[in-house]
C-alpha cells in the first residue's frame, strides 16, 4: 500500500511497528486505547517492541511527548503550539496513530471553516426524502471521534474564525453534541478514548486568538525547532532520502550539502553564527521542514537536469526562493550572512563551505 | 534500582579496598556517602546512626572550624546557615599574587553533614570535622581548579563532579533523563526511601565509585581532592587507632579514595603551614535559600533547597516516605496556583486538577513511585501555561521556581562568635544611636556641617553604601559625583538592617576587620582594577565623602591613572572632580592636599591635547564644550599660572583647518572673554558662515550655540550679534529653519529670562515691531482658532490623497 501513495497515513506507513508494540505491550491502557502510554512513547520516541527496533520519530523534547501523551489519557484536550515547520502536526499524527490506530479523523481548519464542518451536516436528498434521520446525518470527524472514542485532529484551529472555534467548548465540557433535528436520538455521547488534538501556528498572518473558554479547555504544548544542529543535519538526510525514496530518486545523499543547509538554517533561525558573530534573522519561516524542501529539491534537480550530484549552485537558488518570499530584506539578510558566516567557514574549512560561498554571486 | 547498579565492574574498580565500602553495622568503620543537600541522604544517614551506633563521627570539612560545630546546633540558630572561611595570603604561599580567599560552607535541614551533627548532639556523640584547613587546601590546589577557579563566591560543598560525570551521561542516554538533577530525584532521592541504609549505602557508592573511575588522578591532585583525602585518611586512622568506633560522613566521591587510602595504611601526613591568625579563620553566619540553590547560589548542591528541605521536616515529623513527595509536590502546585493567582495568571481549580492528573500520569509513565520536582514542572508547563511558551506566559515556572527555591534567611542564635565586620557595624550603630535592630525602615536627617557627629555619620552611611550592603539609601544630599544639589547642608538617609546586609559584611571580611579597612581595601581595589582618570577621581571622590584620605598606595594607584590615562574626555571629568574636591575640602574637614596637585596635571595633559580636538565628531562636541569652560574657570583662579597655555591652546583651535562649529563658537567666546578685542574675530567667522553654502549656513546655528554657551555677553554688548543672528534666521527657508531650530532653542537657553526679554525687544525692532507687540499679541477667537485647525487637517488630508471633500 505504501509504495501506492504519496503519503501514506502514519497507521499504515508504520503498521508492523504499531502492530510488534501491541503484541508487546505489557502496560495498562486507557480505555480504548490501542497501545499503553508506555508503548505509546516507545513508538514515538523509539526502543525495542519484542526484537523489533522502534526508530525515533520525534526529534527535540522528550518530556514535551510524555506530557502530550498523559494529557491525551486525561479529560483535557492537547494544543501544539509553535512556529510553522516545528513537526506538529507530525507529533499529531504519531500521537493519534498510536493512541486510537487511526491519524485520518481530521478537521482542517481555514477562515472557511463552518461550525457544520465541526460537529455534523446533512445529506440534503436523503433529507429531504426521508427527513431528519441518522441516515441523512453526515457526521463531521469529531461526531466520529466521540461514538467510535477516537481523537479528533483538528489542524490549524486558530486559522478558524473564533466564533467557529468556540462551537467545540461544549463538546469538550459535558463531552456530549446534541442534534435537535433527531429529537430524542439526537443526544450524541462521547466514548471513553475520545479527545481532541488541536495545532496551532504562532507566526502565520491570518491567526485567529483563541478565546479565554477555550485555552481552558486545552492543555498547551509548544513545540520548538530543533536546537542541536547536529540533529538537525540528521533530519535532513533522513527525510530528504524518505522522499527520494518515494519519488524513485535513486542517488546517493551527499551529506556536506546536507550540513551547509543545516548550518544556514539554524544559524539563521538563532541569529547567531556558530563564531559568535550576530546576523540578522530574515522574516521567512526558517523551518527544519523547510530546510528539507530545500535540499529535496535540490536532490531533484541533480537528478533531473544534472550528473546526480548535488549542485551547490543550484541549493543556492532554492535557498533564495525559500527565504526570500515575503519580505524583499531577506534577500540583504542572506547576502549579508553569506558575507560573514558563510565566507568566514570558507577560508576556516574550505571544501564544500569554499564552493557554497562562491555561490553568493546568484543572490540577487 | 531497575538492576541499573547491579555491576561486577565495583568490585573489579575498588579491589581489596572495597571491602571497606560495605556497610556493617558491627564493624569499627563506616564510610558513609553523601550528596550535599540531599534529604534521602540526610534521612538514611539519621537510621544509620541509629544502627551503627558510632562512638565518633567525622565529617567532611575543614578542620579549622572544629570549634564552631556546636553554634550550628545551639537552639536559637535557625537554618540556613554557613560557615565562612576566609584566609590572606600574605605569605604569598598560594600564589605569588598575594590575593584573599573566602568560601562559604552551607548548611540546610537536608545537609547529611547538619544531620550527622544533630544527630551526635543529640546522642551525645562527638563529632568533628576533618578535612585540611581551609588555606591549606588552597595551598593544595593549583590556579583555576577547585576552590581557586575564577568565581564572585565559592562553596566549599562543590559537588559538580558528580553532575558532569561521563558515567552520568551515559546513564542519561540509557535512561532517557533530562538532566542530572531529574535522574537523581528518581533513581536516589524518591527511590531511595524504600531502601534500607545498606541497600541505598551500596547504591551511592556504586554510583559514586563508577563516577570516580572515571576521573583523571592528575585533575584529582590539581584541585586538591587527594591532598585533602591523605589528610581526612589520616584523622580516619588517628581515630580508629584510639579504639573509636567511627562514622565517616563525606562526599560520595570521596569514599574509594579514602578505602584505597585506609586499606593501603601507608600515606604521609600533609604538611601544614603556621599561619598567623589575622590571616586567616572562620565564623558561622546567617545564609539564605536562594544563595544555596545550585541555580543562583554557588553552583554547587542541589536546585530547589526549600522545596528538598520541605521534604526534610516532613521525613522528621513521621510523614510516611512512600508519600512524602507525593504531598510536597501537591502543596508546591497548590501554592504556585494561589502565587500565580495573585499576580492576575487566571489558574482554576480544574487547571490544578489536570496539572496533578499529568504529575500522577508521567510518574507511572516514568516509572518513578511519587512525583518529583520533574513533575511539578511538567504539569505546571502543561496546564498553568496557555498559549505559546515564552517569558511572560512562562511565569507560572518562575513562580513554582522561586517558591521551590525557598525565600527564608537563617540566624545564629551564638552570639559569641559575630564576624568582625558585623561587630565594627553594630559598635558604629551604637556610637550614632542608630535603630538598626528593629528591621524596619527608619529615617535619618544629617546636618552636614553643623558640627557633632553630623559629618561622621554621613560618612558611617557613605561607608556602608560603598561597601554596597544595603543598609542605606541617600534620599536627599548633595551629589558630589555629578554636581548636582552642592547647596543642601542636609543628608537625608533611609536605612535598615536586614540579614542581607550581615551577609554582605561577612563577604567582606577579607577587605578587613573594621569598616574604614574594608572600605579603604574595596577602594584601592577599584583604583587598582580601573585604570582611567575619571574612575580614579570618583574613587577620590567617594573616598572624600567616606572621610578616608587616600593612603601612599592609592596615591601612587591615582597618579598613574592620571599620567598615563590619555582620553581627552576622561581627563577633562578627572579635572571637574578633582575640582570640586578642592573647592570643598574646608567645608568638609577634609584636608588633602593632593587634589590641587592632580588638577594640575590634569590641566597640563588637556592642554596638550586641546588643538587636537578642534574637529571633534559633533556628538561630542557640547562635552568638548563644558570641559573647555571648567579649565577656563579654574584658569580664572586657582590654576591661574595655566591661563596663558590655554589661551595659546584655543587660537591654535581657532586657526585649525577644520573646526566643528560648536567647539569652534565656544572657543571664539572664551577668547573674546580673554580679550574683549577679539570680538571682530567672533563676528567675521559668524559671516563666514552667512556667506557659505546652505548646509554651512545651518552649522551657523550651532557656531552661535557654542559661542553662546561660553560669552553669552557678546550679544549683549551691542547688538551687532543680533543683526548676524536675523541674518542667520531670515536667510533659511521654512524646512531649514526648521532643522536649525533645535539649535538655535540651545543656544538661548544661556541666557536668563530678563536677558532673552531684552534681546526679543531689540530683534523685534529689526523688524519694526516694539518689545510690546512680541510679547503681547491679540488674542484669537477660540472658533476661529478651531476652524482653523479643521481646515489645516482636511488640507493636509486632501494632500497626502486620503479624505476628499
Amino acid at each position: 500500500m505504501e509504495q501506492n501513495f504519496i503519503k501514506p497515513p502514519v497507521e499504515v506507513r508504520y503498521a508492523d511497528q504499531l502492530r510488534a508494540l501491541e503484541e508487546n505491550d505489557t502496560g495498562r491502557k486507557p480505555e480504548n486505547w490501542r497501545l499503553s502510554p508506555k508503548a505509546v512513547r516507545t513508538f514515538i520516541l523509539g526502543g525495542k517492541a519484542g526484537d523489533m527496533d522502534i526508530p525515533r520519530k520525534f526529534y527535540g523534547n522528550d518530556a514535551l511527548v510524555e506530557r502530550c501523551i498523559i494529557t491525551l489519557a486525561g479529560s483535557r484536550g492537547l494544543m501544539l503550539v509553535g512556529e510553522p515547520g516545528t513537526a506538529k502536526t507530525m507529533l499529531s499524527e504519531l500521537l493519534s496513530a498510536a493512541c486510537c490506530g487511526v491519524s485520518t479523523n481530521t478537521v482542517q481548519g481555514t477562515a472557511g471553516t463552518t461550525e457544520d464542518m465541526i460537529k455534523y451536516s446533512w445529506n440534503y436528498a436523503l433529507l429531504l426524502s426521508k427527513g431528519p434521520c441518522r441516515e441523512a446525518l453526515v457526521p463531521s470527524p469529531l461526531l466520529i471521534g466521540m461514538e467510535k472514542g477516537v481523537f479528533a485532529r483538528f489542524e490549524e484551529i486558530t486559522r478558524t474564525p473564533a466564533e467557529i472555534q468556540d462551537s467545540l467548548i461544549s463538546v469538550m465540557s459535558d463531552q456530549i453534541l446534541n442534534i435537535p433535528e433527531l429529537g430524542d436520538e439526537g443526544l450524541v455521547l462521547a466514548k471513553p478514548g475520545f479527545n481532541i488534538i488541536g495545532t496551532a501556528n504562532t507566526r502565520d498572518k491570518g491567526v485567529n486568538e483563541m478565546s479565554g473558554a477555550l485555552k481552558r479547555r486545552f492543555n498547551f504544548e509548544t513545540v520548538e525547532p530543533i536546537a542541536d544542529v547536529r540533529l538537525e543535519k540528521e533530519i535532513i538526510i533522513r527525510e530528504a532520502e524518505n522522499m527520494a525514496k518515494a519519488g524513485h530518486i535513486d542517488c546517493p545523499v551527499d551529506t556536506d550539502v546536507a550540513e551547509l543547509l543545516a548550518v544556514t538554517y539554524h544559524e539563521l533561525r538563532e541569529g547567531k553564527t556558530a563564531e559568535g558573530t550576530i546576523v540578522e534573522k530574515p522574516a521567512a519561516v526558517m523551518s527544519t521542514a523547510e530546510a528539507v524542501s530545500v535540499f529535496y529539491q535540490t536532490i531533484s534537480h541533480s537528478w533531473y537536469y544534472g550528473d546526480g550530484r548535488a549542485d551547490l549552485r543550484v541549493l543556492t537558488q532554492n535557498l533564495l526562493g525559500a527565504v526570500c518570499k515575503e519580505n524583499k530584506d531577506d534577500l540583504e539578510k542572506l547576502k549579508a550572512y553569506f558575507r560573514t558566516s558563510v565566507n568566514e567557514k570558507a577560508k576556516r574549512n574550505g571544501g564544500a563551505w569554499k564552493a557554497y560561498s562562491e555561490t553568493a554571486a546568484l543572490l540577487r | 534500582m531497575e538492576g541499573l547498579f547491579r555491576d561486577s565492574r565495583i568490585a573489579e574498580i575498588a579491589g581489596a579496598a572495597g571491602q571497606l565500602l560495605r556497610y556493617d553495622p558491627l564493624g569499627k568503620l563506616l564510610l558513609f556517602p553523601v550528596r550535599h543537600h540531599s534529604p534521602v541522604c540526610a534521612f538514611q544517614l539519621r537510621r544509620a546512626v541509629e544502627e551503627f551506633s558510632p562512638t565518633v563521627i567525622l565529617i567532611e570539612g575543614p578542620e579549622n572550624a572544629n570549634e564552631l560545630i556546636p553554634v550550628l546546633t545551639d537552639e536559637q540558630t535557625e537554618l540556613p546557615a554557613a560557615i565562612y572561611y576566609y584566609y590572606k595570603d600574605k605569605k604569598k604561599l598560594v600564589s605569588e599574587d598575594g590575593e584573599d580567599y573566602k568560601c562559604y560552607y552551607p548548611f540546610l535541614l537536608s545537609s547529611p553533614e547538619y544531620n550527622a551533627i544533630a544527630e551526635g548532639a543529640k546522642r551525645g556523640i562527638p563529632a568533628r570535622f576533618i578535612d585540611l584547613p581551609y588555606c591549606e587546601i588552597l595551598i593544595n590546589t593549583a590556579q583555576s581548579k577547585g576552590l581557586r577557579k575564577a568565581a564572585d563566591k565559592h562553596s566549599y560543598t562543590d559537588d559538580s563532579r558528580l553532575v558532569r560525570s561521563k558515567f552520568y551521561s551515559r546513564l542519561c542516554e540509557k535512561t532517557g533523563m533530562r538532566s542530572f538533577e531529574e535522574f537523581w530525584e528518581k533513581y536516589f532521592e524518591i527511590e531511595g526511601l524504600k531502601l534500607t541504609p545498606g541497600e541505598f549505602c551500596e547504591n551511592m557508592h556504586t554510583y559514586c565509585v563508577l563516577t570516580r573511575n572515571d576521573e583523571d588522578p592528575a585533575e584529582l591532585e590539581a584541585d586538591g581532592t587527594l591532598a585533602r583525602e591523605r589528610h581526612m585518611a589520616l584523622r580516619i586512622k588517628e581515630a580508629l587507632d584510639s579504639g573509636e568506633k567511627v562514622l565517616v560522613v563525606t562526599g560520595g566521591l570521596h569514599s574509594l579514595g579514602l578505602a584505597r587510602l585506609l586499606h593501603e595504611g601507608k600515606f604521609k601526613a600533609e604538611k601544614l603551614h603556621r599561619i598567623p591568625a589575622d590571616q586567616q579563620g572562620c565564623f558561622p553566619t546567617a545564609y539564605s535559600y536562594q544563595a544555596a540553590d545550585a541555580l543562583h547560589g554557588y553552583a554547587s548542591g542541589m536546585m530547589c533547597p526549600g522545596f528538598y528541605d520541605g521534604i526534610t521536616t516532613r521525613l522528621e515529623k513521621g510523614d510516611d516516605p512512600g508519600n512524602v513527595y507525593n504531598d510536597a509536590c501537591l502543596e508546591l502546585l497548590i501554592r504556585t496556583a494561589r502565587e500565580s493567582s495573585k499576580k492576575d495568571i487566571p489558574v482554576s481549580i480544574a487547571d490544578i486538577t489536570s496539572a496533578q492528573s499529568v504529575m500522577t500520569g508521567l510518574a507511572a509513565l516514568r516509572n518513578v513511585s511519587q512525583t518529583g520536582l520533574a513533575e511539578v514542572m511538567d504539569g505546571v508547563t502543561s496546564a498553568f501555561i496557555k498559549g505559546e511558551k515564552n517569558l511572560s506566559s512562562s511565569m507560572p515556572l518562575a513562580i513554582m521556581q522561586r517558591i521551590a527555591t525557598g525565600e527564608g534567611v537563617g540566624r545564629i542564635g551564638d552570639k559569641s562568635h559575630v564576624p568582625p565586620l558585623v561587630a565594627d557595624f553594630e559598635k558604629q550603630c551604637e556610637s550614632f544611636r542608630l535603630k538598626y535592630q528593629i528591621g524596619v525602615p527608619m529615617e535619618s536627617d544629617v546636618a552636614l556641617f553643623g558640627g557633632g557627629k553630623g559629618l561622621a555619620l554621613s560618612r558611617f552611611f557613605h561607608r556602608m553604601e560603598y561597601l554596597k550592603t544595603g543598609f542605606c539609601k541617600l534620599a536627599k544630599g548633595p551629589d558630589l559625583h555629578h554636581g548636582r544639589d552642592r547647596s543642601r547642608v542636609h543628608e537625608l538617609w533611609t536605612y535598615r538592617r536586614t540579614p542581607n546586609v550581615d551577609a554582605a559584611l561577612i563577604d567582606r571580611t577579607t577587605d578587613g576587620f573594621t569598616i574604614e579597612e574594608a572600605c579603604t581595601t574595596a577602594a584601592t581595589r577599584v583604583l587598582a582594577d580601573r585604570r582611567r582618570c575619571a574612575d580614579g577621581a570618583h574613587t577620590a571622590i567617594n573616598c572624600f565623602l567616606m572621610g578616608i584620605a587616600l593612603d601612599k598606595n592609592q596615591l601612587a594607584l591615582l597618579e598613574d591613572a592620571v599620567t598615563n590615562d590619555g582620553d581627552f574626555f576622561s581627563v577633562g571629568e578627572g579635572l571637574r572632580c578633582f575640582g570640586r574636591l578642592y573647592d570643598l575640602r574646608k567645608l568638609y574637614e577634609f584636608e588633602d592636599s593632593s587634589s590641587l596637585e592632580y588638577m594640575n596635571r590634569c590641566m597640563a595633559k588637556l592642554i596638550s591635547s586641546l588643538p587636537a580636538m578642534a574637529n571633534t565628531p559633533s556628538d561630542k562636541a557640547d562635552e568638548v564644550v563644558s570641559i573647555l569652560k571648567i579649565m577656563f574657570s579654574l584658569t580664572g583662579g586657582v590654576l591661574a599660572m595655566w591661563r596663558d597655555s590655554l589661551e595659546d591652546a584655543l587660537l591654535t583651535m581657532a586657526g585649525a583647518k577644520d573646526k566643528e562649529p560648536t567647539v569652534y563658537g565656544a572657543v571664539m567666546g572664551l577668547l573674546y572673554a580673554i580679550e574683549a578685542e577679539r570680538r571682530t574675530d567672533a563676528e567675521n567667522a559668524m559671516r563666514g558662515y552667512l556667506s557659505g553654502s546652505s548646509e554651512v549656513r545651518k552649522q551657523g546655528a550651532d557656531y552661535l550655540r557654542g559661542l553662546f554657551s561660553t560669552a553669552g555677553d557678546i550679544v549683549l554688548a551691542d547688538d551687532s550679534f543680533l543683526h548676524l543672528t536675523d541674518s542667520l534666521l531670515t536667510g533659511f527657508g521654512t524646512e531649514d529653519f526648521m532643522e536649525i531650530l533645535p539649535s538655535m532653542r540651545l543656544a538661548f537657553s544661556y541666557f536668563t529670562p530678563s536677558e532673552i526679554q531684552e534681546i526679543a525687544g531689540v530683534a523685534a525692532a529689526l523688524h519694526g515691531a516694539k518689545e510690546k507687540d512680541v510679547l503681547d499679541g491679540d488674542m484669537i477667537d477660540e472658533g476661529l482658532y478651531d476652524f482653523g485647525r479643521k481646515l489645516d487637517s482636511l488640507i493636509t488630508a486632501q494632500l497626502e490623497g486620503g479624505e476628499q471633500f
